[in-house]
């Protein structure tokens, strides 16, 4: 089972990367899980066709303990499981501590056990601000963190900020930066300034992904690229880019 | 009103039980919480204070440690403070703080170890569950930090205690009890999780043929043994004088099956020649006459014990944590305040701490059984012993 954890700045696309890295394979015949850390609970939409799930600190509030997981997941485009952490509402309680408790459910009721993915996807909103936001990085979770980011300095100073917080945590047996994906904005020099963010992170550029009207497309469609444009150029970069994730993990894992 | 205890007393937070659980064990015990009010924890409430030593320490997390997120600080304290004192282990445990920003105690605990060479564990209480569960994540991670080795089963049938603390048990010599009953019963008493046993003796919990689980709080210790040892575990306290009989007999039959038993479940089912047994309760064979309110697995085994010595049928209301394997048909299990006061009128009879008298009306016949938990240590001297006795009219 490899978990990967998606970090990256707010609306830098994140949930449509992981989307269609996760559609892309199942294409490829794995099981994946695509699990949402954000408590907009969208991560999921378009794997879903914009039909409703309840979010897993929704129904736990409502519910208590009891609820099944069939009750906080759903089958997806490609038969990707999808689940959503939720949070509270906007200004109010804590989000991070409820990534963590919804998480913590997630496992709880054996979700990883019941479903068994060759691969889970945590998308994980925006920075590392607080403790509850390493959670998808921690021990138990995800091994690999990839960061999506364009060559937008505000995006550049959150890909490197969350990789401080990577190092930080060195010794504590959380996940690995895997490297950073690029998806274009189409600034001036964008791969040369992520480039030099990969010398200072030493890491590298796992992909590059570039700007496509077909991506807001699909999404006006309540699809992923994969699903609405299958024969796309697009697809064919998130297929591409979804084996080198897969097989660069499983080498990391190897090693 | 949902969520409010306004006439009844709280019962301890699981950091409480977790500490109560690991009192005896030579480790240091670190609450990683405001210093102030903890020390409730330690020196008021608990009962072996004053005769018994232990490391139990506050990190004292300020404000701003809080808000900067500085695990820095207590991974320097912890290590110094272990090298200084030399722990068998050091336990860091949860509070509302720490949860609430998501402290990862099991990566401090990690990175402790690291520098001190000391086993570390992190215990993620949060200051909002019951002492059963703290009792429970304690024993169970002792369990599988020191419960390794391989293991070779004694020769005459040993038996573990499992979940044994003065929360449930007080220090009336219940624990000492429990232990003479299995020696006059031929057997020998094991490792006993966690009162009058040694870490040393814990690591050898793996050597006993059968795990006795006296409350919640040693059941996921006695599912942990089970996986790693096939050790199987009979569920019951041994109350009275015919349960206990009965609860020495599953223990040597789990023995010989392997098979787990919920000891009070079996006697249940007899429940009907229990009542037809009885003359006082020939009147209304359907409804049970006493309520115990309590602990389920403490409960339940004196309601099969007054059953069985008394013929009086009874029913549990447990508003701790459990699991319905360890409740009877008819017991109740809710928190909720609200839900004891509608169900405690149903019986003439009630046996619970003294401070849920309030709850009773005027004409209920009222038994008091002090649980530490829940009142700490105002009854202490008129807790009563009942393990492996006659129910005799103090009770019933």
């Amino acid at each position: 089972m490899k978990k990967i954890a998606v970090y990256g700045k707010g609306g830098i696309g994140k949930s449509t990367i992981v989307s269609n890295l996760s559609a892309a394979l199942a294409e490829r015949g794995l099981r994946v899980m695509q699990i949402g850390c954000d408590p907009k609970a969208d991560s999921t939409l378009a794997l879903r066709h914009g039909e409703p799930l309840p979010t897993i600190l929704e129904t736990v509030r409502r519910k208590k303990d009891a609820f099944a997981l069939e009750e906080i997941t759903c089958s997806g485009y490609g038969g990707v499981i999808c689940a959503e952490a939720g949070g509270p509402v906007p200004g109010l309680g804590c989000a991070g501590r409820g990534i963590i408790t919804a998480l913590e459910k997630l496992a709880a009721k054996g979700a990883y056990e019941t479903f068994q993915p060759d691969v889970v996807f945590y998308d994980v909103l925006g920075d590392v601000v607080c403790g509850g936001f390493s959670m998808p990085m921690r021990s138990g979770y995800a091994e690999e963190v990839l960061i999506v980011t364009s060559g937008e300095n505000m995006s550049i100073y959150a890909a490197a900020n969350i990789a401080m917080a990577i190092e930080n945590f060195k010794g504590r047996g959380y996940a690995r930066l895997g490297g950073l994906i690029l998806n274009r904005r189409n600034v001036k020099e964008e791969e040369a300034k992520v480039q030099t963010l990969c010398g200072d992170l030493q890491t590298s550029i796992v992909g590059m992904i570039d700007r496509s009207e077909l991506v807001t497309d699909a999404e006006t469609m309540k699809k992923t690229v994969m699903e609405a444009f299958p024969d796309s150029e697009m697809a064919a970069v998130f297929r591409e880019l979804a084996d080198t994730v897969v097989s660069r993990q499983h080498a990391a894992d190897e090693s | 009103m949902r969520q409010v205890a306004g006439l009844i007393s709280t019962y301890s937070s699981d950091e409480f039980g977790i500490c109560s659980a690991l009192y005896e064990l030579g480790g240091m015990v670190v609450m990683h919480d405001a210093s102030g009010c903890n020390s409730t924890y330690t020196t008021h409430d608990e009962p072996r204070w004053y005769d018994m030593d232990s490391m139990i320490y506050i990190s004292a997390i300020s404000e701003m440690e809080a808000i900067m997120g500085d695990d820095e600080k207590l991974i320097r304290d912890l290590t110094e403070t272990a090298l200084e004192m030399k722990p068998k282990f050091v336990a860091v445990v949860g509070a509302p703080i720490p949860y609430m920003i998501g402290t990862d105690l099991p990566a401090i605990a990690a990175m402790t170890e690291q520098a001190t060479g000391i086993p570390c564990m992190g215990c993620g209480a949060n200051g909002m569950n019951y002492y059963t569960k703290g009792i429970s994540m304690a024993l169970e991670a002792v369990v599988r930090r020191f419960c390794t080795g391989p293991a070779k089963r004694t020769e005459i049938l040993s038996v573990n205690v499992l979940g044994a603390t003065p929360l449930d048990f007080s220090l009336n010599g219940s624990v000492d009890s429990i232990k003479d009953w299995l020696r006059e019963n031929g057997m020998v008493p094991g490792a006993c999780l966690a009162m009058g046993s040694t870490l040393e003796d814990i690591a050898q919990a793996g050597r006993a043929h059968v795990n006795l689980v006296v409350s919640y709080g040693g059941l996921a210790a006695a599912r942990c043994l089970k996986e790693r040892y096939r050790i199987p575990y009979v569920v019951g306290v041994p109350f009275g004088e015919k349960f206990s009989q009965a609860l020495a007999g599953m223990l040597r039959e789990a023995a010989a099956s392997g098979q787990d038993l919920v000891s009070y479940r079996r006697v249940g089912r007899d429940r009907e020649r229990c009542r037809a047994d009885s003359p006082l309760d020939r009147k209304n064979p359907d409804s049970p006459r006493l309520s115990l309110i309590g602990e389920s697995v403490f409960s339940a085994s004196l309601a099969a014990a007054v059953e069985l010595d008394r013929g009086i049928s009874a029913r549990v209301l447990c508003p701790l944590d459990t699991e319905d394997l360890l409740l009877r048909e008819g017991d109740l299990q809710t928190p909720e305040e609200d839900d004891l006061m509608a169900r405690i009128p149903e019986t003439e009879l009630v046996a619970a701490d003294p401070m849920y008298r309030v709850l009773c009306g005027e004409r209920q016949r009222f038994f008091s059984l002090p649980h530490e938990a829940f009142s700490g240590r105002i009854y202490d001297r008129v807790n009563p012993n009942l393990i492996n006795r006659k129910l005799e009219v103090s009770l019933c």
